[in-house]
């Protein structure tokens, strides 16, 4: 009981953090702006006060992205590393952005209209995502190795990444600016407009997950006991890649790709809490991962006079090191 | 009653063949035979993950390709013969999932479930592992652990492959013995392979060997046979 209790404090903790930072990340920028008109923008808002245009349109977007994206990318990697028994597995490791890159890349660089429109990119980036993580779904079933895996994942990046270099060399000017871009992962990309179905497809999707708490939970133990509790195998692990393609999918569409973040979340909320209870540990990514992108976004705007960090290289900063700490821990 | 017919056992290449047995509740039912013969693949094709090459199984009036996996579930439980702990995964959360046929959808217990596991470390004399880790147990710990864990899924029928094979003398007498009373108490079928001869003859199980020589299974009675067949 005094676990649960302390696990209790420790998450409402962690959600009066994220509300705390959203709203000093509502406040701060290049032009200061009031509480004040925070307040108005969010529930009386005028599209005549500059403040609230700014904090509506430009800084509202922006947090909103890293929340979803901080939450969607620990979740889809929780589901990883329980679906491949791997605590170093984790989206982006495994390749399963890659899948989206390629599919963004093609639509951008080849400029074809329908691949250039938002629900053409989302699709795609959703498509990509999923069909790679069918592939590597299917190495595993004969690579057991663990870190046999992630050089797998290794190897599906750079092979994407070639492929991408050449589209790269033979498109143009414009479209290989924005593919550029987009490729260092940025939150600021959002537009308010576009949110709504962002959070749809995010809310969807975490219901999702919640009902597979339970043969996760299992499947920790192996495939073979979560059949030999009735469960469909098959199915639940189409289902999970399913679930961490929409989740890595939607994110890598509109954010870029991000990296890290569903590797190093999942693992720090499992030391954390010490369970392999699916359904603490998805609301302890969800939250966790949240204020983790949050905090690396208020990093990056308060270096921002002097030097513009992407969010996907400062995630890597911090999460590179992590892993190779994993590593040591494991391989010791 | 698991019936057993012109059934032969193998994954790409036959293994040996069984005529008819028939598993009955209320007994222990054990199989032996020299390493890699069969016994494994046996006792996996009778929970279904394993189909067998050709023949039939019969679970209770009923071909076993006829139950859905969740029905399957809630009559055959099986112990794996080596167990993998795992970080972070204490014995009260583990034993919880034997119990998954009987929690919500979202894995949460009952009064019930929680009492039955109460009820089987106490059977099986791991109360003191509860909040340890399962990465943390010896292997012999984590054998009883995944006995308990079969145990708590109230299943009519366990199978469990080596139950013995990583425990101390005291233990393995303690797991033999505990198995003759849940079958005659809770009528339970239960069918083990192991190596462990000499003490499993002291109780009053049904003995089955694998022949060598024509590769069949055959019904036993004494220990003269297991001499013969080792032997020579």
């Amino acid at each position: 009981m005094k676990g649960i209790k302390s696990h209790a404090i420790l998450l409402f903790s962690v959600l009066a953090g994220i509300f705390a930072l959203s709203i000093y990340g509502l406040l701060s920028g290049d032009i200061p702006t009031e509480f004040n008109d925070v307040y108005h923008a969010l529930l009386d808002y005028s599209d005549q006060d500059i403040n609230q245009v700014i904090i509506r349109e430009i800084r509202l977007p922006r947090i909103m992205m890293a929340i979803i994206s901080g939450a969607a990318l620990s979740v889809a990697g929780m589901l990883m590393q329980t679906l491949f028994q791997n605590p170093l597995a984790g989206p982006y490791v495994l390749g399963i952005n890659s899948g989206s890159s390629l599919m963004v890349a093609l639509g951008v660089l080849s400029g074809v209209g329908f691949f250039n429109s938002e629900l053409g990119l989302m699709g795609s980036a959703l498509l990509g995502a999923f069909v790679f993580g069918l592939f590597i779904l299917f190495t595993a079933s004969f690579l057991r190795n663990q870190i046999g895996l992630l050089l797998f994942g290794v190897m599906l990046g750079s092979f994407v990444s070639a492929i991408i270099t050449i589209l790269e060399a033979g498109s143009q000017a414009e479209a290989l600016k924005s593919f550029a871009l987009w490729s260092m992962g940025s939150l600021n990309n959002v537009t308010i407009e576009q949110i709504p179905i962002i959070l749809a497809v995010f809310i969807v999707t975490c219901f999702l997950t919640f009902f597979i708490v339970k043969p996760l939970n299992i499947l920790i133990l192996g495939e073979e006991e979560c059949r030999l509790m009735g469960y469909d195998i098959k199915k639940i692990r189409i289902l999970i890649v399913f679930i961490t393609a929409l989740f890595t999918g939607l994110i890598t569409a509109f954010c870029g790709p991000i990296a890290f973040v569903g590797l190093a979340v999942p693992n720090l909320t499992r030391m954390l809490f010490k369970t392999q209870n699916h359904m603490l540990l998805l609301i302890a990514n969800l939250l966790f991962g949240s204020f983790f992108l949050l905090t690396c976004d208020i990093t990056i705007q308060l270096f921002s006079d002097v030097l513009l960090i992407p969010i996907n290289a400062l995630t890597s900063l911090i999460g590179a090191p992590f892993v190779i700490y994993i590593l040591i821990r494991k391989l010791r | 009653m698991i019936t057993v017919k012109d059934i032969v056992i193998g994954f790409d290449n036959d293994l040996f063949a069984i005529d008819k047995v028939d598993f009955q509740k209320g007994k222990v039912h054990v199989l032996t035979g020299r390493n890699g013969i069969g016994k494994s693949a046996f006792l996996r094709t009778l929970t279904g993950l394993l189909k067998p090459i050709k023949g039939e199984i019969i679970l209770d009036n009923k071909p076993l390709d006829e139950y859905s996996n969740k029905e399957v579930s809630n009559k055959i439980s099986f112990v794996h013969s080596i167990q993998n702990g795992v970080s972070f995964l204490s014995v009260d959360a583990y034993l919880m999932l034997g119990r998954s046929n009987f929690t919500n959808m979202f894995g949460n217990a009952s009064d019930i479930d929680l009492r039955a596991i109460e009820n089987a470390k106490s059977v099986f004399g791991i109360g003191h592992l509860s909040h340890k880790y399962t990465n943390q147990l010896s292997s012999g710990e984590l054998q009883l652990c995944a006995i308990a864990k079969a145990y708590v899924q109230e299943t009519d029928y366990i199978l469990l492959d080596e139950p013995t094979a990583h425990l101390d003398y005291q233990n393995k007498k303690r797991v033999y013995e505990l198995l003759k009373q849940i079958s005659i108490d809770q009528n339970k079928g239960i069918i083990i392979s192991t190596h462990d001869l000499d003490l499993a003859f002291k109780f009053p199980f049904e003995f089955y060997l694998i022949k060598e020589s024509d590769l069949k299974l055959h019904k036993i009675d004494g220990f003269n046979d297991i001499e013969r067949e080792f032997n020579t």
